[in-house]
């Protein structure tokens, strides 16, 4: 089919007042707070692409069933493997802590869901949705893991549903530490020479050198992310820093692509720590002389 | 039904076949190297015959809807295909409009320009090999398919 030209229009400066208003409109969009974003978003999906929406639901489910079944298996028993080694553990942590006359572990719980990973036309996915809100108990910011390990963070809870980032965005960053020995630092994500997104571990004290194959595990400080959570394994170091500092280029534990279903952490409130600490110690404290 | 209604309403019904596609199969056409891109390709055609104005309004709409969808890029996107809509509907009158494999070449070089701004504003990476492989690739199968689809879609209603 062929298209004639209508013409030179005669509003120009019409149509050049409305591509201002929208680009005015469009920056005003970037702008706003995760949680205003997430409550636009929720409400286009849910009204004028809900058809689309439920389609896209059913197709993954058509399509992916028989592969979902498998997997959960075969996580569910790696799971079990886990927790009978897990009970052993737990016991011997319940004995000593009573000889230290530590208060029980306060690990918070976690909450399953299923992630929707989001999908821009171009470029990875470094965001996603999930099923679970306010009402199962989370706020943000807040840690999502899988069986393999740290897949992200919740940036905003609504209702009924969940806003984060995968641990490939732009702005992730996790303070780590190595799962045996000295070496800490903190991990964001970078782009390898190939394309794929791998994680660079910065800021490890330059005298506490980190081999290949070391596993890195979450360091818990600042509430986000529980202790112990596997993030990555050290591939090589990466540079360092005129003898103050080291870098290492990490192998990801969790892959966004693979994730279908995440654990969220549920930390303990205040409430639940407060009854667990231990008496102040000034309290304990006897002057020399007193009876 | 005369020749100019006739026109109009094989070019709505592609336009429609194709966004509506778009957001059907979007799962399936962001999965893969090579797909085309149904959503860009139904605004440029779209834009043939809407105002610069609008064809902005329009850009910006149906970019705000890809936003929803890819959960990503909620301001960046509809300024992309809102930029995408106005030069393309300024395009359209300032180049030969009447020639023949006009809309083919305008379809591929819309499409390729509207992938590269979408990379770089929404995603903000340059990733050479998708500006110089996939992306053209891309736009070549997109002016394909809408040629298909509105040749199909004249005949039927012919």
């Amino acid at each position: 089919m062929r298209y004639t030209t209508v013409g030179r229009p005669e509003g120009q400066r019409r149509d050049l007042m409305i591509l201002a208003a929208l680009v005015a409109l469009a920056w005003f969009l970037s702008s706003l707070e995760v949680e205003r974003k997430l409550a636009l978003t929720g409400a286009i999906r849910a009204t004028v692409l809900a058809p689309f929406v439920s389609a896209h639901a059913r197709f993954e489910l058509r399509g992916e069933l028989t592969a979902r079944a498998a997997r959960l298996e075969e996580e569910r028993d790696r799971l079990a493997r886990l927790a009978l080694r897990a009970t052993d553990l737990d016991a011997e942590n319940v004995r000593l802590r009573a000889l230290l006359g530590l208060p029980p572990r306060m690990t918070g719980d976690y909450v399953a869901a299923e992630l929707v990973p989001g999908r821009p036309a171009v470029g990875d996915s470094h965001t996603f949705l999930l099923r679970v809100g306010a009402e199962q108990g989370l706020s943000a910011p807040v840690a999502v893991v899988n069986p393999a390990g740290l897949v992200g963070v919740v940036r905003s809870v609504a209702s009924g549903k969940s806003f984060g980032e995968f641990w490939s965005h732009p702005d992730f960053r996790v303070s780590v530490r190595a799962d045996s020995g000295p070496g800490a630092g903190i991990i964001r994500p970078v782009a390898s020479s190939s394309g794929e997104t791998l994680m660079l571990l910065e800021g490890v004290p330059f005298q506490m050198g980190l081999a290949p194959g070391t596993r890195l595990v979450t360091a818990g400080v600042g509430g986000v992310y529980p202790s112990g959570i596997p993030v990555g394994t050290v591939l090589q170091e990466a540079e360092s820093q005129s003898g103050w500092s080291r870098s290492y280029r990490v192998e990801p534990a969790a892959r966004p692509a693979e994730v279908g279903f995440v654990l969220v952490w549920r930390r303990p409130s205040m409430e639940e720590l407060v009854p667990a600490l231990p008496p102040p110690v000034g309290d304990t404290i006897r002057v020399s002389g007193e009876s | 039904m005369t020749e100019q209604r006739r026109t109009a309403a094989v070019h709505a019904t592609v336009v429609f076949v194709l966004l509506s596609s778009h957001f059907l199969f979007r799962p399936f056409l962001v999965a893969s190297f090579v797909s085309p891109n149904l959503l860009v390709g139904g605004l440029l055609l779209a834009t043939l015959r809407l105002r610069a104005g609008y064809a902005a309004l329009l850009g910006f709409g149906l970019g705000f809807l890809e936003a929803a969808m890819a959960l990503e890029g909620i301001g960046q996107t509809p300024l992309v295909l809102a930029l995408v809509g106005y030069l393309g509907a300024r395009s359209r009158d300032l180049l030969f409009a009447d020639a023949r494999y006009f809309t083919l070449v305008y379809l591929f070089a819309g499409t390729w320009i509207a992938e590269v701004g979408m990379l770089i504003f929404a995603v903000g990476e340059l990733h050479p090999g998708y500006i110089l492989v996939s992306s053209p690739l891309d736009a070549a199968l997109t002016a394909v398919i809408c040629g298909v689809l509105e040749k199909a879609v004249s005949a039927i209603l012919s």
